[in-house]
């Protein structure tokens, strides 16, 4: 038994080890059970007819492709998908940029500091995603609002009364802050996490021979956390793209719904909103073709650098 | 192995399921509704639906209670449903004949919706009879009825009132208005930059289409099997005018706002000094928002917004020539699921809920009765009489199948707010009629 | 804790590489950086402190014009009356439950997986990798429909799987989070040279005892990192949640919590008992971090890096 193993990690790239495969059985068998059907269903009800009617037992008609068609030519599909990409990038640059800033600095404040950050940070992450929308919304209420309330003390008054989920742009900001506040920590943890796995000889042994903080931080620091720096920006990005319930949430504090949907609100929109669960299943399924083929090149040099 | 079997069971199962559904989907519109003759139903366990606190606990006491009673060994189980997540609920269980809820309260807006999808048995027209008949509130029937056959009942309805400073409009000798046409002039004369005559949100269509109900207008017409929205009808277009024209002049509001929180316009605020609207439009249960306040018996903060009617005071939205305005009422539906596993036993549960005793409690409560003859036991106090006129004269959004989508897309909210920034209104009516009439008419066939 | 084995460190090899100047600037850089990092902890704590604000305030006294920063009218009402509700404890044990149950599935599948991805090179690996990164990118607003009629299909068989049941809402996180804590795991495992564990097996250490001494004390800031990622979606999940565990005593907290946010004809939200149910579900949240941190992240850390 021991033997076999130690020569599975001794010789690792001999042909076909049985260990790998019996050890990925309870994962696939895991995502079968949980996403099978699930996703099998998405595929089917994205080529047939299948709304209200059809959940309430009227037979489905085959349609093949006449959802994808619907919806691509559908005119609201463009700027939502424009919208969500840029969004996106724009908040899992900023999450995983304030999430990096933030581990090192936690790495170079002094002890009790740390552990203030630390704290804040698992308490902003704590919080239920419902009680994190809504209090953002007060901050930004256009009445009583604090923001508004400091901007005015500041001495802009045109902050007075200023309605920030009225416009796209503003509405989009303070969606960003709400975004941006509760993925930081996940994201700075991970890093900090990644961090304190570079040991403290390295370190000691690159200052002994006269490396400054800068030449650490660029030469070591950055290209030891890089594998987690790019798992954790593919994960934002694949998870910004869908953001769904914060822009629900804040749309219902009065913002001009079809100019600040994003893709999941959309897919929520036609399948729950208007029962149209086959252009939903369509969009999914678009969507989900999107993603793979955007960040294509991206997964290929991770790839390549694992293989290597 | 075991695992990966049970996959494919559960796939295999699941799509058997959905075939045995759809077969007896159709087959099961035509019958089934000539009802118990005789003999008592076989005893179980029935579930009923109620969404929100709406419904106090007295009353849910007695309908436990009052069921077991009438129906021996058979019990009633009340689940409490969330109004925002309702509609995704009742999509997924109402079709599922091993988990459905027997009886359930639905929105009346969203009532259309699943009936039309055939969502809800068919209640007979003895029993509609039996339960009412055309003494329960007309506008919440046909909004569960096909044509003639009937599918969802009343529950209970709420009215809009206008809470109003009766100090402020006194001080400024301004007379409680008897037209429409006064109302706009008076909230017109109220309105200084510090303060909204009528504070009233720009998205706000919900009180929006009192103003198109009162001018005749509709905002859609059923013509055959076809719904079609009807924006650009010269009377709705007279009444959105005229309620732009009405948020232009007395409401200081940003064109955003939703009916969200009206109250804290209304309240003086905490730091003192003169509050921020004089009139507000908002459903009766503003009034525990509204007022100063004072501690109850608990030692509890609490707002009473009839407590001072020198200060607070309320009236009905006048019509164009006088009386009341057509208002939106809110409220809702009840109707038996169609896949109920005990349909006998769901129809006794409605027959105590249109009884005399608990039409009477639902009155006493607060609640508008479905049975509109029991409305005189609310219109006790001004507070009650003020929501009888107001829900006599009231009027419901269109029954379409795709209402429910509507309101779900936002579309309304979005219309009224372009209106509300000074769109031209007769381009933004033809502009959203080509849009809304497919939604309405949802993916029918 | 890793500070405090980082200082004696430096102070021994100061004076003997460094002339006393140069020691005294990383500390003055020290300082600010730490002020720096108080800042940024006063910003993000800010939205916090506001919800529980809120949640010792009347409902009344909520949303005054100018804001006041401090509990003024400070009451607990608000927590008695959202802890007097029956929900509470029925939903706590369910969400308690049902985060165990997907923990332990995810945290155990997805590691072993992992182990297989990072160590080995296997025909299938490359498309497996693929499959797991690809299988989140599908957006999840539209599957609630299949799980419903999954579970329930599944509860006719088995009542265990079914609606309603712990087991069958975990098996559908775990579905849900397996792929991710896949790919964090990996990084970690892969992180950990195999060869530390082949050297410590040549200094006579079985295979099992070298990976429990020297490889798992290195993953566990991974394993932490995903426990508490796994922790909070299972926690916070609301839709999947609300769909098969129609039954109201069977609710979780999310969808307990969800009923303080709803208005009707009747009935306006009472928003300090919104800010005082979030602050209540977000307690055990915080318990179960700080425990994780003291025990596991830095506590390990240190003793790996040290010994």
């Amino acid at each position: 038994m021991t033997r076999t193993e130690t020569s599975g990690i001794a010789i690792r790239r001999r042909r076909r080890p049985a260990t790998p495969y019996v050890l990925l059985i309870p994962a696939v068998a895991v995502l079968l059970v949980g996403l099978g059907y699930p996703v099998y269903w998405q595929v089917i009800t994205s080529l047939q007819e299948f709304g209200m009617m059809q959940q309430f037992g009227a037979p489905p008609a085959f349609v093949g492709l006449d959802n994808y068609a619907r919806i691509l030519a559908d005119d609201r599909l463009v700027p939502v998908v424009v919208r969500s990409l840029a969004f996106c990038l724009v908040n899992a640059f900023l999450t995983v940029g304030i999430g990096l800033g933030l581990a090192m600095l936690m790495r170079s404040v002094l002890g009790w500091v740390r552990i203030v950050m630390q704290v804040v940070l698992l308490l902003a992450w704590a919080t239920p995603m419902v009680a994190a929308v809504t209090v953002f919304r007060w901050l930004f209420d256009y009445r009583t609002g604090v923001v508004n309330w400091l901007l005015v003390q500041l001495g802009f008054d045109q902050a007075d009364g200023f309605a920030w989920l009225a416009q796209p742009l503003t509405f989009f900001t303070v969606a960003t802050f709400v975004i941006v506040w509760m993925s930081v920590p996940f994201v700075a943890m991970s890093i900090y996490a990644g961090l304190t796995q570079v040991s403290e000889e390295v370190l000691e042994a690159a200052r002994l021979d006269g490396a400054n903080g800068t030449q650490i931080l660029w030469r070591i620091l950055l290209p030891l956390v890089k594998p987690v720096l790019a798992i954790v920006l593919l994960l934002q990005i694949i998870w910004d793209l869908r953001v769904f319930a914060q822009i629900r949430l804040l749309q219902d504090g009065g913002a001009p719904i079809s100019e600040t949907n994003l893709l999941g609100n959309f897919i929520y929109e036609l399948g729950i909103g208007s029962q149209d669960f086959s252009g939903a299943a369509a969009v999914s399924i678009f969507v989900l073709l999107l993603t793979v083929a955007l960040s294509a090149p991206y997964v290929r040099s991770l790839m390549k650098e694992d293989a290597a | 192995m075991k695992r990966t079997r049970s996959i494919a069971t559960g796939v295999a199962t699941s799509i058997t399921l959905a075939l045995a559904l759809a077969a007896c989907g159709s087959a099961d519109d035509g019958g089934s509704d000539d009802g118990a003759a005789g003999g008592t139903p076989e005893a179980a366990d029935i579930t009923l639906w109620l969404n929100g606190a709406d419904t106090p606990e007295e009353l849910r006491t007695y309908l436990v209670d009052t069921f077991a009673e009438e129906n021996p060994g058979s019990t009633l189980t009340i689940e409490e449903q969330d109004w925002e997540d309702v509609v995704t609920k009742l999509t997924t269980a109402l079709p599922d004949a091993q988990n459905t809820p027997d009886v359930v309260e639905i929105g009346n807006t969203q009532a259309a919706t699943f009936t039309y999808a055939g969502a809800f048995a068919e209640i007979s027209p003895e029993l509609y009879e039996e339960l009412g008949g055309d003494a329960l509130l007309q506008s919440f029937v046909e909004a569960g009825a096909i044509d003639d056959t009937k599918y969802a009942l009343p529950y209970y309805f709420g009215s809009r009132y206008m809470f109003y400073r009766a100090d402020a409009w006194k001080k400024a000798g301004v007379e409680v208005p008897t037209t429409l046409a006064e109302f706009g002039d008076a909230v017109k004369e109220l309105r200084t930059d510090k303060q909204s005559g009528f504070a009233l949100g720009g998205q706000d269509w919900r009180n929006g289409i009192s103003w198109v109900f009162a001018n005749d207008g509709e905002l859609a017409v059923k013509d055959g099997e076809e719904w079609t929205s009807t924006l650009s009808d010269p009377n709705t277009v007279k009444g959105l005018e005229q309620w732009q024209d009405v948020y232009a002049t007395a409401s200081n509001l940003p064109a955003t706002h939703t009916d969200e929180a009206y109250w804290e316009y209304l309240n003086d605020p905490e730091d003192g000094g003169a509050p921020e609207g004089a009139t507000i439009m908002a459903p009766s249960w503003a009034r525990w928002s509204l007022g100063d306040l004072t501690k109850n018996d608990a030692g509890d903060e609490v707002r009473d917004g009839m407590a001072d009617a020198k200060k607070f005071d309320i009236f009905a939205l006048p019509g164009v020539d006088g009386g009341v305005a057509p208002v939106f009422a809110g409220g809702s539906n009840l109707a038996v699921s169609a896949k109920s596993q005990h349909p006998e036993l769901a129809e006794n549960l409605l027959r105590i809920i249109y009884s005399d005793d608990y039409q009477t409690m639902l009155a006493k409560n607060g609640l508008g009765p479905a049975n509109t003859e029991f409305n005189s036991v609310m219109a006790t106090d001004k507070f009650g009489e003020t929501a009888v006129a107001a829900a006599e004269a009231s009027k419901l959004t269109p029954a379409a199948p795709g209402w429910a989508a509507v309101e779900g897309a936002k579309v309304y909210e979005e219309l009224f707010q372009k209106i509300a920034e000074g769109g031209d209104v007769t381009a933004l009516a033809a502009e959203y009629d080509e849009k809304l009439t497919p939604m309405l008419n949802g993916q029918a066939g | 804790m890793s500070a405090v084995t980082e200082a004696p460190a430096t102070e021994v090899r100061a004076p003997v590489v460094a002339p006393a100047p140069a020691r005294r600037r990383p500390r003055a850089g020290k300082i600010l950086l730490s002020v720096l990092g108080l800042a940024m902890s006063l910003v993000w704590v800010f939205p916090v402190y506001w919800m529980v604000l809120s949640a010792v305030t009347p409902n009344a006294r909520l949303r005054s014009e100018t804001p006041s920063f401090l509990p003024v009218h400070f009451t607990l009402g608000n927590f008695s009356s959202v802890l007097s509700d029956s929900g509470f404890v029925g939903a706590l044990k369910m969400s308690l439950m049902i985060t165990v149950v997907t923990i332990v599935i995810v945290l155990a599948f997805a590691f072993l997986a992992a182990l297989a991805i990072s160590r080995w090179r296997f025909r299938g690996r490359t498309s497996f990798v693929l499959a797991v990164l690809f299988i989140q990118m599908l957006p999840a607003e539209g599957l609630f429909i299949a799980q419903y009629k999954m579970l329930s299909s599944w509860g006719e068989t088995a009542p265990v799987l079914g609606l309603n049941s712990v087991l069958g809402v975990s098996l559908l996180y775990a579905a849900m989070l397996v792929p991710f804590t896949i790919w964090m795991l990996r990084g970690f495992v892969a992180g950990v040279p195999a060869e530390l564990e082949e050297a410590a097996m040549v200094d006579g250490l079985s295979r099992t005892r070298a990976f429990l001494r020297i490889t798992f004390p290195l993953l566990a800031p991974g394993l932490v990192a995903s426990g508490v990622y796994a922790f909070l979606q299972a926690w916070n999940e609301f839709t999947t949640a609300l769909v098969v565990l129609p039954a109201e005593s069977r609710q979780t907290l999310p969808v307990w919590l969800r009923s303080f946010l709803s208005a009707s004809a009747n009935r306006g939200i009472d928003w300090a008992e919104v800010m005082a149910a979030s602050t209540l579900i977000a307690v055990p949240v915080i318990v179960f971090f700080l425990f994780v941190q003291g025990r596991m992240t830095s506590g390990l850390v240190a003793g790996a890096v040290k010994g």
